[in-house]
């Protein structure tokens, strides 16, 4: 059977309508990079998604096929079947998982609104300026994207100290009364059914990840024509006609972009808050990522572990799914 | 060429580049000349053992980077080496946090080195899942080991009654605190010992320091995870119960309550805030050396590791035995680094052989100790001229040394850590700040404990 250059043979599509020294060309550069990805990203996908079935430890030999079986038995789907015992006896890394989904949702829930919130007028502002300022805006505004997490945690950690913290300082000079509120450190401290501590690790988050979001509408909004904000001004469209009836609808894909990256990255949220809290006070900002981390890498349960990130990437991908459709709108202007 | 010879080629270029990215990225181990690493001249020779004809063996020995540890290692593998010239010891050290996912990977892959350098508290999960080798009778019998090296250390080594390494030091966190005597002086207490823990009280409360209602100087800082775990065990021993009898762990007991609610008494008498002294915020060791601890519950390692910051305190610093609840000082400890001989070694005779030269002689294993600034794992090494060696290189020490016989492994969890970090810490830490009762806090430990086993 020979090889046919036909759209029911997709490998052949890449080479298609391409000559042989082409073909040969595209292959040789193409495969180390493929097999380069296989490797570092297609096998340890794979290998994750097989240890969810398994109660697999490093610290055990386990089988002769690397390491799974023996004293790493497969469970199928008990790792799975664990995670939806909700009795207040279950185990308590089920419990921790429980509570980690809650947290990451609320976390991600409060970060994308937050966000966007946020971004889009700074990005319409920075644009409105004059173009002289606009540069020093972007510069100022993306800074801290280029900090490193590390970095910002600390940073944010000596704001939010009790004793020694910028937050505290402020109020001590306000109120002339020294000020020991631990807002990353008291799990009595709640906000609206938010605890304080997360609220501030959601502050650091928000702090570091505007730029980002920021350039992105900056760039969407440069690329809205100005005929059609001409026409609207000739209309006698006044600014918030303007925002809301021309710039928003506008830029919804982009939006829909900028809250599917936003979700996706808090749900991945974990150095800032690794450093910040470690998931602390009393559990308050353990996002499942972090719980991931401590049972793979502190406790050993690679199987649970890996078990957990297949859901935390269900969750994302259903999420993301869901907020394609809702959002889905014409993208063509 | 031809393109599949081309394609050939690169595809096996990036499984070489890989497979070299694959292997464990140690470092080969050089002693800073700074640290105080014992000569080769000091350290006991052992009879040569093999022929001057035998061929040459080489062994490969992984550890933790530490400078001071490895600078110890050094000096023993090259004594050894000049009084063995057909054994050369290949170091390679890892970060700490690499060290422990490379042991991960590597064992299951049977690619580790020889010589495996272990914290106790690790060694029997390791061996219990067939990675360690036990260590022969002709090395050291277990009824030997038990009455040369002290009970808490060597415990860690022991699994199922088989003994499956050498420890070389006595991690401990409780029995003794660090005192800041220049804060103390300022207060006004003489610091010569405290025989009740009603002394202890009244002294830790002339030490703290409030600014309106907010502790800025807690007296006495024992709300961190490992002063938190190893005081609440302790006591429990000190009260006379046991809370890990036969793979069960018990604390719900007269013993729990009463460990407690000396815990409980502290905070309450005012010595610190646990809501803003904890790991998060002003955790002991930093706080300390900060100053706005005057009195921290954290083990010796902690001085020569924030010494470099914080000389002058560092310097000034002294430990002082805390008061005990019933008739002994006994206390739970968590083993130590120590020895172990993967069961994959080639060389296992030889690696023994190293092992018994640097742990079970008392004049190598005390120059490990003065090395390494580690309290020693020989029971012969904590006192007579050797534990006087120790004190007089560090003084703080002293009070350690009396106490090293009280010491009880803390005992064989299925995971020590899971325990002390995610159970014990945060339950005793959130009754101490007032958000459990007793009751449900022994509770709540005992069952989280127990459901790891």
């Amino acid at each position: 059977m020979t090889a046919t250059r036909s759209p029911q043979n997709p490998p052949r599509l890449l080479l298609r309508g391409r000559n042989s020294a082409e073909q040969r060309f595209v292959l040789i550069a193409v495969a180390p990079l493929v097999l380069y990805l296989a490797f570092w990203t297609l096998l340890p996908v794979v290998w994750g998604f097989l240890l969810a079935f398994f109660d697999y430890s490093a610290r055990r030999t386990g089988g002769i096929f690397l390491g799974l079986g023996g004293s790493n038995p497969f469970v199928g789907l008990e790792h799975f079947r664990a995670m939806l015992n909700f009795s207040p006896d279950a185990p308590l890394q089920v419990r921790q998982f429980q509570h980690g989904v809650k947290i990451t949702l609320i976390f991600a829930f409060l970060v994308v609104p937050l966000n966007l919130a946020i971004t889009l007028p700074l990005a319409v502002m920075i644009e409105s300026v004059h173009k002289r300022l606009r540069s020093l805006f972007r510069t100022i505004f993306f800074l801290p994207v280029l900090a490193p997490s590390v970095g910002v945690a600390i940073m944010w950690g000596y704001v939010f100290h009790p004793q020694r913290g910028l937050l505290n300082g402020i109020l001590r000079l306000i109120t002339g009364e020294m000020h020991g509120t631990n807002w990353i450190g008291d799990p009595n401290l709640v906000l609206g059914g938010v605890p304080v501590a997360l609220l501030a690790v959601v502050t650091a988050y928000l702090w570091q990840d505007l730029g980002y979001n920021m350039v992105i509408f900056i760039a969407a909004l440069q690329g809205i024509p100005q005929t059609i904000k001409d026409a609207a001004r000739i209309d006698g469209a006044n600014w918030w006609q303007m925002f809301s009836r021309i710039i928003l609808p506008l830029l919804s894909p982009t939006i829909l972009l900028a809250a599917i990256l936003t979700m996706i990255s808090a749900f991945q949220v974990f150095d800032i808050i690794q450093v910040m809290t470690d998931g602390g006070p009393n559990g308050q900002t353990e996002v499942l990522l972090l719980s991931i981390y401590n049972y793979a890498f502190r406790y050993q349960q690679m199987g649970w572990a890996a078990s957990v990130s297949l859901v935390l990437f269900l969750i994302v991908f259903s999420i993301s799914l869901v907020q394609t459709r809702l959002l889905r709108s014409e993208w063509e202007y | 060429m031809k393109s599949k010879q081309l394609i050939v080629l690169s595809v096996l270029l990036m499984l070489a580049l890989m497979a070299s990215a694959c292997s464990p990225t140690a470092q080969p181990t050089q002693p800073p000349a700074e640290v105080n690493a014992p000569a080769a001249t000091e350290i006991v020779q052992p009879e040569p053992e093999q022929p001057a004809s035998a061929e040459k063996v080489v062994i490969r020995f992984w550890s933790h980077q530490n400078d001071a540890f490895n600078a110890g290692y050094q000096a023993l593998a090259d004594a050894y080496s000049a009084e063995n010239p057909t054994v050369e010891i290949q170091f390679e050290t890892f970060d700490y946090d690499t060290y422990i996912q490379t042991l991960q990977t590597a064992l299951p892959a049977g690619t580790e080195a020889d010589i495996l350098q272990m914290f106790g508290s690790w060694v029997c999960s390791y061996a219990e899942g067939g990675s360690l080798a036990e260590a022969p009778t002709s090395l050291i019998s277990l009824e030997d080991a038990r009455s040369a090296l002290f009970a808490a250390p060597v415990g860690g080594y022991i699994c199922n009654d088989k003994l499956y390494g050498i420890p070389q030091e006595f991690n401990i966190e409780y029995g003794a605190v660090l005192v800041n005597p220049r804060l103390a002086e300022e207060a006004g207490i003489a610091l010569d010992g405290w025989e009740s823990w009603d002394e202890f009280i009244t002294d830790s409360k002339k030490l703290v320091q409030m600014e309106d209602t907010v502790m800025t100087r807690a007296g006495f800082n024992f709300t961190g995870s490992d002063g938190i775990a190893a005081m609440f065990h302790s006591l429990i021993l000190q009260n006379g119960g046991q809370y890990l009898v036969d793979g069960t762990y018990k604390v719900n007991t007269p013993e729990g309550v009463k460990s407690l609610e000396l815990m409980k008494r502290l905070v309450d008498e005012g010595l610190v805030d646990p809501l803003l002294f904890n790991d998060e915020q002003n955790w002991v060791g930093d706080s300390f050396f900060e100053e706005t601890s005057a009195i921290g519950l954290v083990g010796p390692w902690v001085v020569p590791e924030f010494g470099v910051d914080y000389p002058e305190i560092a310097e000034t610093a002294i430990y002082m035995r805390l008061p005990t609840v019933g008739e002994t000082p006994k206390f739970a400890a968590a083993s130590g680094w120590g020895l172990t001989v993967s069961k994959n070694s080639k060389v296992q005779q030889a690696a023994w052989d190293f092992i018994r030269y640097v742990t079970l002689d008392e004049k190598n294993a005390v120059q490990f100790n003065l090395a390494s600034g580690t309290l020693p794992a020989l029971v012969e090494n904590a006192s007579g001229a050797n534990g006087e060696q120790l004190v007089s290189e560090f003084s703080y020490f002293k009070p350690w040394l009396e106490i090293l016989q009280y010491g009880e492994y803390e005992g064989q969890f299925p995971d020590r850590d899971f325990v002390w970090y995610e159970v014990t810490y945060p339950r005793v830490l959130n009754f101490l700040q007032g958000n459990a009762t007793l009751e449900e806090t022994l509770k709540t430990v005992e069952s989280e404990v127990q459901g790891s086993f």
